[in-house]
C-alpha cells in the first residue's frame, strides 16, 4: 500500500505521457483494420447488451447477461490496448473518434425494444457464433501480440455460446416466445449478413498472415452453423441471397441512426469532464 | 442410492460438504449420516441430498471468473486510495486480496497466466 | 419460541430456519431484509446510468462489475428473506413492482450525470457498508451469511467510488464546481440515509431487542460522519452549512436533525415523491416488458423438459 500518495490508478497522476509512436505503416494499417473491426464490434455489442443490466427478466438472468457484456467490453479492451501499442490513444480509439469512423457491424448497434429479450438472445447467438469463428481464425496469426490475447478471449466464449443456445432452446419451446424469436431473426439476420464483409485492407491482412482464413470461407461456415441451428428450433431463416439488405453496412463505416444516438450518449461525459487521460484501472494483484 | 451429506458444526455456521452415504431413501440417509458423519465431529445440523440431484460444473467445463484481466473489480487495484479510514473497507480489501491470491495460484498451476 | 425467549437468547447468528420463531420476529425480519434486498435492486437503477456515462473504458468495466455485485446481493438477500417463511421472492418482487415495496431514500432520486457517481458509489455505498458490517452480527443466520458475502465485495465499490471522486476533484475548475454542486444536492439525502433518530423510528426498538439490529441509526450516522466528512474535505469538497454538523462532548460528530427535511423523507418512505413514482414506474415498466420471458421459463419448468434429471 502506498497510502494516499499519488498512484497509478487515475491517469493524470501517472507517469509522464507516453511518447507518441509514428503512425503505422501499411502492414500496420492492415493490422489496424483487423483490430478496429474486432474492437468496435465488441465495444458496441457490449454497450448495447449492458442496457439490459437491471432490466433483465430475473435476477439470475440479469447477472449472466451483464457478465457476458462485461466480457465483451474486456475483449474490446484487449484489442484497443493493442491499437495503443500501434500508436493510437484510448481517446482516438473510442472517446474522440468520429462516429463515421467506426467499423462495427450494424447488427450490434441496433437499439433494443423494452421487451426485446428475444432480440438479445438471437443477437448474442448470431454474434457469438461469428466471434468464435473469427477468434479461432486468429489462433495461428502471424501477429504475435494478438496470439496470446486470442486464447484468453476464446476461453470466455464457451459460456457465451452455451448461454445463447440454452436460451434459444427454452424460448423456442413456447409458441409466444418463439414468435418473438422469429421477429428478432427477421430484424437481425439482414444486418448479421454483413458481419463478414471485407474492409479496404483485407488483402493485406491475409498477405501478412494476420489471418489465414478468408472472410468468404468464414461467412460460409457461420451460415452452415447458424441456419441449421435456428431452423432446428422451428425458426424460419431467409435465403441469404434473397435478403433485402439494409442501406448501412457497418464495415464500410455507414451506420443506422441508432448508432449516432448511442455514440453521442456514451461519449457525452468524456467530452464534458475533459480529463487529461482516461483512467486506467489495472493491477498486478488480481 | 447415494446421498451427499452436508454438516453444520454450530448454529450460525455454513453447512459444508463432508461426504456421502448409501441409503434406500431420505429417512435412512438421515439415520446413516448421523453415524457416518456426525458421531464424532461436533454437529448442529445435517443435510442429505440425493447425489443425482446435484449438478456439477468444474474447471474442465468452465473458465470460472473468465481469463481476461479483471483487476478493476478488486479493491487492491485501487491501491492509491487509503482504505484504513474504515475498518469494514480494510477488512473487505484483505479478504479480496486473499481470494485473488488463491485464484492467481490456481491459474498459474493451470499455466493460464 | 415466545418473544421473551427470543429477546433473552438474542445474539449474533442465534436463529435460523430450524427454529420455531414467533410471527412478530419473522415479520420484522422479513420487513428489514426485504427492504435491504429492494434497495439493492433500486440502487441499480441509478448505478446503471453510470455505466453509460463512464469516461474511460476501465471505469465502464468497473461500473458494470459493480452493478453485477449489487444484483447478486439482491439475490442473496431475497433468499435470506424467504427463509423466514413469510413471503416468497416472487411476492416480494411483485410488491416492489406495484409500489408496496419499500427501499432506501437515496434511491428515490433519479440520476443523470457522472458527477453523481461518487455520491452513490462512495458516500451512499460507504454508509451502506457501515451498516452492513454491523449486520454480520444479526440474529437471523441466513441474513448474516448474506452479509458475509456482501461485505466481501463492497470494499471494491467504496474504493472505486472514492477513486471517481478524487479524479473529479482533480479535474478542471468547472468539473470541481459541478461536483461540489452535486454534493450539496446529495448531502442531506445521504445524512437521511440513516433514518431519523431512534425514538422516531417505529421498528427500531424491537429490531434491537431481538438482535436483528445491533447498532442504532444514530450511532451509524455519527460514525459515518467521523469517517466520511474528513474524506470529503480531503478532496476539496465543502460541507454545506446546513444541515449543521456539530461536535459532541466526546469529540464525535453529529447532525442537527431539525435542519433536515423530514416531510420529504416521510413522503419518500411512503413511495410517494415524484422520484419514487419515476423510479418505481421504471421498475414496473421494465419488469412488465419482459414478463413474457418469465412466463416462458415457467412453462419450460412446468413441462417434462424442466425436471432436474432432464436438465442433464
Amino acid at each position: 500500500m502506498n497510502g494516499d500518495a499519488d498512484g497509478v490508478t487515475d491517469a493524470p497522476a501517472a507517469a509522464s505521457p507516453r511518447p507518441r509512436r509514428p503512425r503505422p505503416r501499411p502492414a500496420g494499417r492492415a493490422g489496424g483494420e483487423l483490430l478496429f473491426r474486432l474492437a468496435d464490434d465488441e465495444f458496441v455489442h457490449a454497450e448495447r447488451l449492458t442496457e439490459w443490466q437491471i432490466y433483465a427478466p430475473t435476477l439470475e438472468s440479469d447477472l449472466a447477461l451483464a457478465n457476458i457484456a462485461q466480457d465483451e467490453f474486456g475483449h474490446a479492451r484487449l484489442w484497443y490496448d493493442l491499437l495503443q501499442e500501434l500508436g493510437y490513444t484510448e481517446e482516438e480509439c473510442i472517446w474522440r473518434r468520429d462516429p463515421d469512423d467506426w467499423t462495427h457491424a450494424t447488427l450490434v448497434e441496433l437499439a433494443f425494444a423494452d421487451d426485446g429479450w428475444g432480440d438479445a438472445v438471437v443477437r448474442t447467438y448470431l454474434y457469438d457464433t461469428a466471434e468464435r469463428l473469427r477468434l479461432e481464425a486468429l489462433v495461428d496469426t502471424s501477429y504475435a501480440p494478438l496470439a496470446d490475447r486470442v486464447g484468453k478471449a476464446l476461453a470466455e466464449e464457451d459460456y457465451h455460446r452455451d448461454h445463447a443456445v440454452s436460451w434459444l432452446e427454452r424460448l423456442a419451446s413456447d409458441d409466444d416466445a418463439r414468435a418473438r424469436l422469429q421477429a428478432a431473426v427477421d430484424d437481425l439476420f439482414p444486418h448479421a449478413l454483413s458481419l463478414f464483409a471485407p474492409g479496404a485492407h483485407e488483402d493485406d491482412i491475409r498477405a501478412n498472415g494476420f489471418r489465414r482464413a478468408s472472410l468468404a470461407d468464414m461467412r460460409a461456415e457461420w451460415l452452415d452453423t447458424v441456419v441449421p441451428t435456428l431452423e432446428g428450433y422451428g425458426l424460419v431463416v431467409p435465403e441469404p441471397d434473397d435478403v433485402e439488405r439494409p442501406a448501412a453496412r457497418g464495415r464500410d463505416r455507414t451506420h443506422t441512426d441508432d448508432w449516432g444516438d448511442l455514440q453521442a450518449a456514451f461519449t457525452a461525459t468524456h467530452r464534458e469532464v475533459d480529463f487529461d487521460r482516461p483512467a486506467r484501472l489495472r493491477g498486478e494483484e488480481a | 442410492m447415494i446421498w451427499e451429506v452436508f454438516r453444520q458444526e454450530k448454529p450460525g455456521d455454513y453447512h459444508r460438504h463432508v461426504g456421502n452415504v448409501h441409503a434406500p431413501d431420505r429417512d435412512m440417509a438421515k439415520l446413516f449420516a448421523q453415524i457416518q458423519h456426525a458421531r464424532r465431529m461436533q454437529t448442529n445440523s445435517l443435510w442429505v441430498v440425493p447425489q443425482e440431484e446435484v449438478g456439477e460444473v468444474d474447471t474442465e467445463d468452465a473458465a470460472f471468473g473468465g481469463r481476461t484481466d479483471k483487476a478493476y473489480r478488486w479493491a487492491m487495484t485501487y491501491n492509491d486510495i487509503d482504505s484504513s479510514f474504515a475498518q469494514e473497507v480494510e477488512d473487505s480489501e484483505a479478504e479480496q486480496r486473499e481470494a485473488a491470491r488463491k485464484r492467481r495460484e490456481q491459474l498459474e498451476s493451470e499455466g493460464q497466466r | 419460541m415466545d418473544i421473551e425467549t427470543v429477546k433473552e437468547r438474542a445474539g449474533p447468528r442465534q436463529f435460523g430456519p430450524n427454529d420455531d420463531m414467533p410471527e412478530e420476529y419473522r415479520k420484522a425480519a422479513t420487513r428489514m431484509i426485504q427492504f435491504h434486498a429492494n434497495s439493492e435492486v433500486m440502487g441499480g437503477y441509478l448505478d446503471k446510468e453510470f455505466t453509460r456515462h463512464a469516461p474511460s473504458l476501465d471505469r465502464k468495466l468497473a461500473n458494470t462489475a459493480k452493478v453485477q455485485d449489487e444484483i447478486g446481493h439482491a439475490q442473496l438477500l431475497y433468499r435470506a428473506a424467504e427463509t423466514l417463511g413469510v413471503k416468497t421472492r416472487d411476492e416480494m418482487l411483485d410488491e416492489l413492482q406495484n409500489g408496496e415495496g419499500k427501499f432506501l431514500n437515496c434511491f428515490h432520486y433519479p440520476v443523470d450525470s457522472w458527477y453523481e457517481a461518487p455520491m452513490i458509489d462512495f458516500f451512499v455505498d460507504g454508509g451502506a457498508m457501515r451498516r452492513q458490517a454491523t449486520l454480520k452480527s444479526t440474529s437471523w443466520t441466513p441474513y448474516a451469511h448474506a452479509m458475509d458475502k456482501v461485505c466481501f465485495e463492497e470494499g471494491f465499490h467504496v474504493k472505486h467510488g472514492e477513486s471517481i471522486l478524487r479524479e473529479l476533484m482533480r479535474g478542471s475548475k468547472a468539473t470541481q464546481e459541478r461536483t461540489q454542486e452535486t454534493f450539496e444536492e446529495w448531502w442531506p439525502r445521504i445524512l437521511q440515509f440513516f433514518g431519523p433518530t431512534n425514538d422516531q423510528s417505529t421498528h427500531n426498538d424491537f429490531a434491537m431487542d431481538v438482535g436483528l439490529k445491533t447498532v442504532t441509526n444514530d450511532e451509524l450516522r455519527n460514525s459515518f460522519l467521523n469517517m466520511y466528512v474528513p474524506k470529503a474535505e480531503k478532496y476539496g469538497l465543502e460541507i454545506p452549512e446546513s444541515p449543521r454538523i456539530f461536535e459532541r462532548d466526546d469529540g464525535t460528530m453529529a447532525v442537527r436533525e431539525s435542519d433536515l427535511d423530514w416531510d420529504e423523507f416521510w413522503t419518500i418512505a411512503k413511495n410517494d415523491s415524484d422520484g419514487s413514482h419515476e423510479q418505481i414506474g421504471s421498475r414496473a415498466r421494465r419488469q412488465e416488458a419482459v414478463a413474457w420471458v418469465r412466463d416462458s421459463l415457467d412453462n419450460w419448468e412446468g413441462s417434462a423438459a424442466g425436471t432436474p434429471q432432464a436438465a442433464d
